[in-house]
């Protein structure tokens, strides 16, 4: 189906308009962090500063625990993955390859808690960590994120692509679950598994709404956090350790990014619909 | 399918598939389900998260919450808030999904990629980001309205124009990950009808609503939904970073001010009352979607 350029060069300047409008934030903040204040008041418009500049990031560094932030966000980010792969990944295994009583109304209950406003169970939940106290912690932050049903959807949509008739010889050959699991169904599931991790560590990396109703004390902050400070003074001296602060913290998820688009943009194309 | 499944439950395992469920539906149950309920029967307590009683008064919590002209307001801005994020992110990735696919059909992995790009970054990193790009004095883009001799809105201390700017903020993270959905669906819907239509020359807009738009329905009701439930909620970082949902209360949605009444006002049967009742509404949006299914709508992936 040919259609004509006429029609399709003006909708390539929209889509191109589209994304310098989402990416130009990126790029002014990369290049703002380099300037000193002066320069960025002086010369808002020029990208980059023909005098870069370290000493927004030097200040960052001087003012908060900035190592022991970073630290923190990437301690977060990494168990709740490890913690939530393996539980989505078991779940989503059950769901797939077994039969049970229940199953169906179970599936139903787990997923549809994707539609559940964390204003439902926020204050229960803030009242269960500070009891176990836990409050001002990095696993009170952890706990209430090792399960959820993004990635047991995630992943049973992963596993339902791969053919039933392949785990039913394996089971001729009298293999166990667990080889089954090891030795076809991971190897095989292994692109979605990899991108849902990234997209948990991800989104456990950038989580705002419940650290900050956990973790008080500036040693335990994790990067959105930190940067949330840089907020208060508006139109004050910060603006660009502001931008600084937002350059380390976007960019692992932008490196992660950049390495596994194909295989995120993958799982989420494939991830459908029920 | 069914039947070959049947031959590995034959063995007995379902005790197995219970094991495996476990670890999830322990962490759910316990801050999931179990807070879900404790919410509702703080709805009915009158508490404030420190005094050791709580005192049970019934619907006392609901009346008030109904009777306070701050609900009104937060939900007609959470009806706002909800119109303008349908209008930027399901009616543009739809339209844009379909133009992508049928009228370009080329460089569909880069603007994929470009536009879900932002999808990873943190909100409160674009919040900080646009409160500066849209600095109405010193910001870039107020800077480029000069030149043409317009002002910038001070934004952040006007009604309509503060919702309107943290949708934007809230657009940015979540317009990639509905087009990309959308865009799959749109993508697999089958290229014969579509091919002719457009040789019975059917205008393009045509061929969108009759023909695209149905066949992949099922999607576009699932995004449609996903981007009004958390949308809201995405919101509240914007919001909860550039404005705490002022000026008085006109940049509040329903999700930010429950958490005010119980983590800035500490009244805890106040919060919990109006996050059911939002719970409630959201409920009967489900219902409805559940409704659309049961008719039938159209299943790209069977």
């Amino acid at each position: 189906m040919k259609i004509s350029k006429k029609v399709s060069v003006p909708w390539h300047i929209v889509f191109l308009i589209t994304i310098f409008l989402l990416i130009f934030p990126i790029v002014f903040a990369v290049g703002s962090s380099f300037k000193t204040l002066q320069d960025a008041y002086n010369n808002p418009l020029s990208l980059f500063s023909l005098n870069p500049t370290l000493e927004n990031y030097q200040t960052f560094f001087d003012s908060l625990p900035a190592l022991q932030i970073t630290l923190n966000t990437f301690l977060i980010a990494s168990v709740v993955t490890i913690f939530k792969v393996v539980t989505s990944f078991l779940a989503a295994y059950a769901f797939v390859y077994f039969i049970f009583k229940g199953k169906n109304t179970l599936y139903f209950i787990l997923i549809s808690t994707i539609f559940l406003p964390f204003t439902v169970t926020m204050i229960p939940n803030y009242l269960i960590i500070s009891n176990l106290g836990l409050s001002d912690s990095l696993w009170g932050v952890v706990l209430p994120q090792l399960a959820d049903a993004m990635g047991i959807f995630l992943l049973t949509q992963a596993l339902r692509t791969i053919p039933v008739s392949l785990i039913e010889v394996a089971r001729l050959d009298d293999m166990s679950h667990w080889q089954i699991m090891r030795d076809i169904v991971l190897p095989l599931a292994r692109p979605a598994v990899t991108s849902t991790s990234i997209w948990f560590f991800i989104t456990a990396w950038n989580e705002y709404v419940w650290p900050v109703l956990i973790l008080k004390s500036t040693e335990n902050f994790t990067l959105p956090l930190a940067l949330q400070m840089y907020i208060s003074s508006e139109g004050g001296t910060n603006f660009t350790v502001a931008m600084a602060v937002s350059v380390i913290t976007m960019i692992i998820p932008l490196a992660l990014y950049l390495m596994f688009q194909r295989y995120i943009i993958g799982t989420f194309t494939s991830s459908g619909i029920k | 399918m069914t039947a070959s499944l049947k031959k590995i439950s034959a063995n007995k395992q379902a005790w197995f598939a219970y094991g495996m469920l476990l670890p999830s539906v322990v962490i759910m149950a316990v801050f999931m389900f179990w807070p879900f309920l404790y919410t509702i029967y703080l709805s009915f307590f009158d508490w404030n998260m420190i005094k050791p009683t709580k005192e049970f008064v019934g619907l006392q919590n609901y009346i008030n919450v109904l009777k306070d002209p701050i609900t009104y307001k937060v939900f007609w801005n959470s009806a706002v808030y909800i119109f303008i994020l349908l209008v930027i992110n399901f009616t543009v990735p739809y339209i844009f999904a379909f133009i992508l696919d049928f009228v370009i059909g080329k460089m569909n992995g880069f603007y994929k990629s470009a536009f879900f790009l932002p999808a990873f970054i943190s909100l409160v990193v674009g919040s900080i980001l646009f409160t500066w790009i849209l600095n109405p004095i010193s910001g870039p883009v107020a800077i480029v309205m000069g030149w043409f001799g317009l002002e910038m809105p001070i934004w952040s201390k006007l009604d309509g124009w503060v919702i309107f700017v943290l949708s934007l903020i809230t657009s940015w993270k979540i317009f990639g990950y509905n087009f990309i959905l959308l865009y799959a669906s749109i993508n697999g819907i089958s290229r014969e009808i579509i091919e002719a239509a457009r040789l019975d020359n059917v205008p393009l807009w045509k061929i969108f609503f009759h023909i695209v738009v149905p066949m992949s329905s099922a999607t576009g009701i699932y995004i449609f939904i996903i981007t009004i439930v958390q949308g809201l909620q995405f919101a509240f970082t914007p919001i909860k970073v550039i404005t705490q949902g002022g000026p008085n209360y006109a940049s509040s949605n329903v999700i930010y001010h429950a958490y005010h009444e119980a983590f800035v006002l500490y009244r805890t049967g106040h919060s919990a009352a109006l996050s059911i009742l939002t719970m409630v509404i959201f409920v009967i949006l489900l219902i409805l979607e559940f409704k659309y299914v049961e008719r039938g709508i159209y299943y790209e992936n069977k």
